[in-house]
C-alpha cells in the first residue's frame, strides 16, 4: 500500500488574527488611495487624460490612441459633407438600415445632394458604412459619449457628423486601398434608349454617353424610340454603387463580370 | 475671559440683555440686566448652541464616515454637492423632510409614531449632560456618567418599540435582535467603565478628565479601553454588530417599514449615538479637552480651543469606528453573546484588577503618577 501523504495540518489561527488581518489589509488599502483613489470622477475626468496616459496598461501592450482609446475605436461618425458623393453605399451597407440619405443644402434644386443621417439608437457600430464609403468621407472616431434624456438626440444629422469631423478626432483608418472590384456594370445594347438617367445620375461621373451610329431602318420597319447615345462606364472611376442600375427606366444596365 | 461654550452663550445672552436694558425706562432695565434673567437667557443660547452644534456633528459625522468609507474601498465618496461633497448630507436629509410620512394600514400609530421620536429625543438628551470642554458642569452632576450609560442604553426598548408596532416581520426580528444583542454588551459596558471610575475616583465626568492630567487612561487601562470599544460597537448597532439592520437579511431591520423624516431621525440618532459613543471614548481614556503636558501651552490656551481639541480627538475615534467597519464582516448572533459573555466579562474583570492595582502603586514607569485623591 502507497503511503500517502498526511493530510494537512489543521493549524489553529489566533482569533485577533481574524480582526487584525483585515483591519491591516483596509489599513493598507486606505493609505493607498489617501492621496488619490483609483476610482476617477467620470464626467469631470476621464481616462484619456494625459496624467492617467501612463497608468492606464493594457495586456497587449500600451494603446496607441488618445489615452486607453485606440485609433481604431468604433465611436461616433466624422462625416466629410464635402467630399461625400452622395453615392448611398453606406446606407446601402448599413445591417442595421439606420442610414438615411437626408438632403443637404449645397446640390442643385433638381438633384439634389444627399449625405447621410445615422439613428444611433439602431446603430451597432459595425464600421461597414465607413469600410463601404468610397471616397473616404465617413469614417468612426473615438468618441463614445453619446447619453442624451431624448431619444431624438440619438439621431445625428450630417452637420451634426460634420462638426465631429471638424474636431480632428482620431478615426479610424480608412481603408484607402480598395480590393480589386470584379464586377462591372454591363449595358444590354438594344434595349437603351439613351435616356441619359445613369450619367446625370452617376456620383462619380465615371458614365459618359457616347455617340453610336444611327442605325438603318430597314424598309416597312420602324425604328425603336432611340438617341443614339449608349452609356460607357470608366470602369476606374466607377464606386460601384449601382445607381445608374436603379435608375435606368428600361432595366438595360446589370451587374456583371468583366469578359 | 471667553474660554468656554457657556462663556460665549453667557457673553451673548448679557450683551443682549445690557443693549435691551439702556434703552428700556428705569426699573425695568435694572431688572433685564441686573436679575437672574441674564442666567436664564444664557442657558437657553446655551442649549440652543448646544443642539445646533450636535445635529451639525451628526450630519458632517456622515459625510465623514461617507468619504473615508470610500477611501477604503478605493473610491471618493459624496463628491458633486458642496465642496468635496460636505452639503451632500444637508441635501439628502431636505429632501427626506420634503417627503410625505406615511405609515402602513396594519402599523400601531401610537408606537410606530413615539418610537424613532422618543429615540431621537433620548439620544439628543445626552448631549445636554456632557461636558465637551472645561467649566462645563463644575462637578455639580456627581453621577453624569451614570446617566450618560442609562440614557444611552434606552434605545433598544424604543427600537423594540417601533420594530413591534411596524407590523413587518422582518422589522419584528431586528428589534428582537436589538433587545437580545443588549444583554450581550451592556454588562462589559459597565464593567469597563468601572476599571475608569475606580482609577478616577467618581463618576462625574469632568473629574475624570481632570484626574487625566498626567497621563491618559488609555495606556494603563488599556484592556479597558479594548472593551469599551468592543461594547461601544455594539451598543451604537455599527458593523461587525449590526445585527438589528443586517441589511442582507432584514431588509433594513428595525425601520423597514420607515421612511421620509421618520427614518431620517433613525439614522440621525444612529449618528448622533455613535457621535455619543465616540465623545464617551474620548472622555474616559483619551483625556477629553486637555492635551499631554509636554506640548506646548500655547496650543490650548487660545478661545474655545478645549472644544477644537476635543472634536478631533472626538473624529479620530470616530474614524476608528468607520475603520472597523470598512474591514469586519458581521458577526452571529450567538458570537456576539460568546464574545460578550466569554471574552470581554472576563477581560473587564481583569481590568477591574488592573485598575486597583494602578490606584495601589499610584505611580507607573512611563506614565507617571496619579493627581492625589480629592485634589484637582
Amino acid at each position: 500500500m502507497a503511503a500517502s501523504a498526511p493530510p494537512p495540518e489543521k493549524t489553529e489561527e489566533n482569533p485577533i488574527l481574524w480582526v487584525a488581518r483585515p483591519m491591516w489589509t483596509a489599513a493598507r488599502q486606505f493609505a493607498k488611495s489617501l492621496v488619490r483613489p483609483s476610482t476617477i470622477i467620470y464626467p469631470f475626468e476621464r481616462l484619456e487624460d494625459p496624467k492617467f496616459r501612463d497608468e492606464v496598461q493594457v495586456a497587449s501592450g500600451k494603446p496607441i490612441g488618445v489615452g486607453h482609446v485606440w485609433d481604431n475605436y468604433r465611436g461616433v461618425h466624422a462625416l466629410n459633407i464635402a467630399t461625400c458623393i452622395s453615392c448611398n453605399l453606406c446606407a446601402f451597407s448599413c445591417p442595421d438600415v439606420c442610414i438615411e440619405m437626408v438632403t443637404v443644402p449645397g446640390g442643385d434644386p433638381k438633384h439634389p445632394k444627399k449625405c447621410p443621417q445615422i439613428d444611433y439608437g439602431k446603430c451597432s457600430y459595425c464600421g461597414f458604412c465607413s469600410d463601404a464609403c468610397p471616397e473616404g468621407c465617413l469614417s468612426m472616431t473615438t468618441r463614445y459619449e453619446l447619453s442624451s434624456p431624448k431619444r431624438a438626440d440619438l439621431v445625428y444629422s450630417p452637420q451634426k457628423m460634420y462638426e465631429v469631423f471638424q474636431r480632428k478626432l482620431p478615426m479610424s483608418p480608412i481603408r484607402l486601398e480598395r480590393p480589386a472590384n470584379e464586377d462591372a456594370i454591363l449595358l444590354d445594347a438594344p434595349l437603351c434608349i439613351g435616356c441619359n438617367a445613369c450619367a446625370r445620375d452617376c456620383p462619380t461621373n465615371c458614365i459618359t454617353m457616347l455617340d453610336i451610329p444611327k442605325a438603318v431602318a430597314k424598309p416597312g420597319e420602324k425604328l425603336p424610340r432611340r438617341i443614339w447615345k449608349e452609356p460607357v462606364v470608366n470602369d476606374s472611376d466607377c464606386v460601384r454603387c449601382g445607381t445608374c442600375i436603379s435608375v435606368c427606366p428600361k432595366e438595360c444596365l446589370f451587374w456583371g463580370t468583366h469578359p | 475671559m471667553v474660554t468656554t461654550l457657556y462663556d460665549v452663550a453667557y457673553f451673548l445672552s448679557s450683551s443682549l440683555l445690557d443693549a435691551l436694558g439702556t434703552h428700556l425706562p428705569g426699573i425695568l432695565g435694572t431688572a433685564l440686566t441686573n436679575s437672574g434673567l441674564i442666567w436664564l437667557l444664557a442657558a437657553v443660547i446655551f442649549g440652543a448652541i448646544l443642539l445646533g452644534a450636535s445635529m451639525i456633528n451628526t450630519i458632517m459625522l456622515i459625510w465623514f464616515e461617507r468619504k473615508m468609507l470610500g477611501r477604503f474601498m478605493d473610491r471618493r465618496g459624496a463628491m458633486h454637492v458642496g465642496f468635496a461633497g460636505l452639503l451632500q448630507n444637508f441635501a439628502d436629509g431636505l429632501k427626506l423632510f420634503r417627503k410625505n410620512t406615511f405609515k402602513p394600514r396594519e402599523a400601531d400609530a401610537l408606537g410606530y409614531y413615539s418610537g424613532p421620536t422618543a429615540y431621537m429625543v433620548t439620544s439628543l438628551l445626552i448631549f445636554g449632560i456632557l461636558p465637551i470642554s472645561s467649566g462645563w458642569s463644575d462637578g455639580s452632576l456627581p453621577l453624569t456618567l451614570l446617566l450618560a450609560l442609562v440614557i444611552f442604553s434606552f434605545a433598544p426598548l424604543f427600537i423594540f418599540v417601533s420594530a413591534w408596532s411596524s407590523n413587518n416581520k422582518y422589522s419584528l426580528l431586528g428589534g428582537m435582535r436589538s433587545a437580545a444583542q443588549m444583554i450581550a454588551y451592556e454588562v462589559p459596558i459597565l464593567i469597563a467603565v468601572v476599571a475608569v471610575v475606580v482609577v478616577a475616583g467618581s463618576f462625574d465626568l469632568t473629574t475624570i478628565v481632570n484626574e487625566q492630567q498626567n497621563y491618559w487612561f488609555w495606556g494603563p487601562l488599556f484592556l479597558a479601553l479594548v472593551v469599551f470599544v468592543t461594547g461601544m460597537l455594539a451598543e451604537m448597532e455599527r458593523i461587525p454588530f449590526d445585527l438589528p439592520e443586517a441589511e442582507a437579511e432584514l431588509v433594513e431591520g428595525w425601520n423597514t417599514e420607515y421612511g421620509g423624516m421618520l427614518f431620517a431621525f433613525f439614522m440621525l440618532a444612529d449618528y448622533l449615538r455613535a457621535l455619543v459613543g465616540s465623545i464617551l471614548v474620548v472622555l474616559l481614556f483619551l483625556g477629553g479637552w486637555t492635551l499631554p503636558s509636554y506640548l506646548p501651552a500655547g496650543l490650548t490656551s487660545f478661545p474655545l480651543a478645549g472644544i477644537l481639541w476635543f472634536m478631533i480627538k472626538t473624529y479620530l475615534v470616530f474614524g476608528l469606528f468607520v475603520w472597523i467597519r470598512a474591514s469586519l464582516p458581521r458577526v452571529r448572533t450567538d458570537q456576539l453573546l460568546r464574545v460578550g459573555w466569554m471574552r470581554m466579562i472576563p477581560l473587564s474583570l481583569l481590568s477591574i484588577v488592573l485598575a486597583v492595582v494602578l490606584v495601589a502603586v499610584r505611580c507607573l514607569p512611563v506614565f507617571g503618577c496619579l493627581p492625589p485623591v480629592g485634589g484637582t
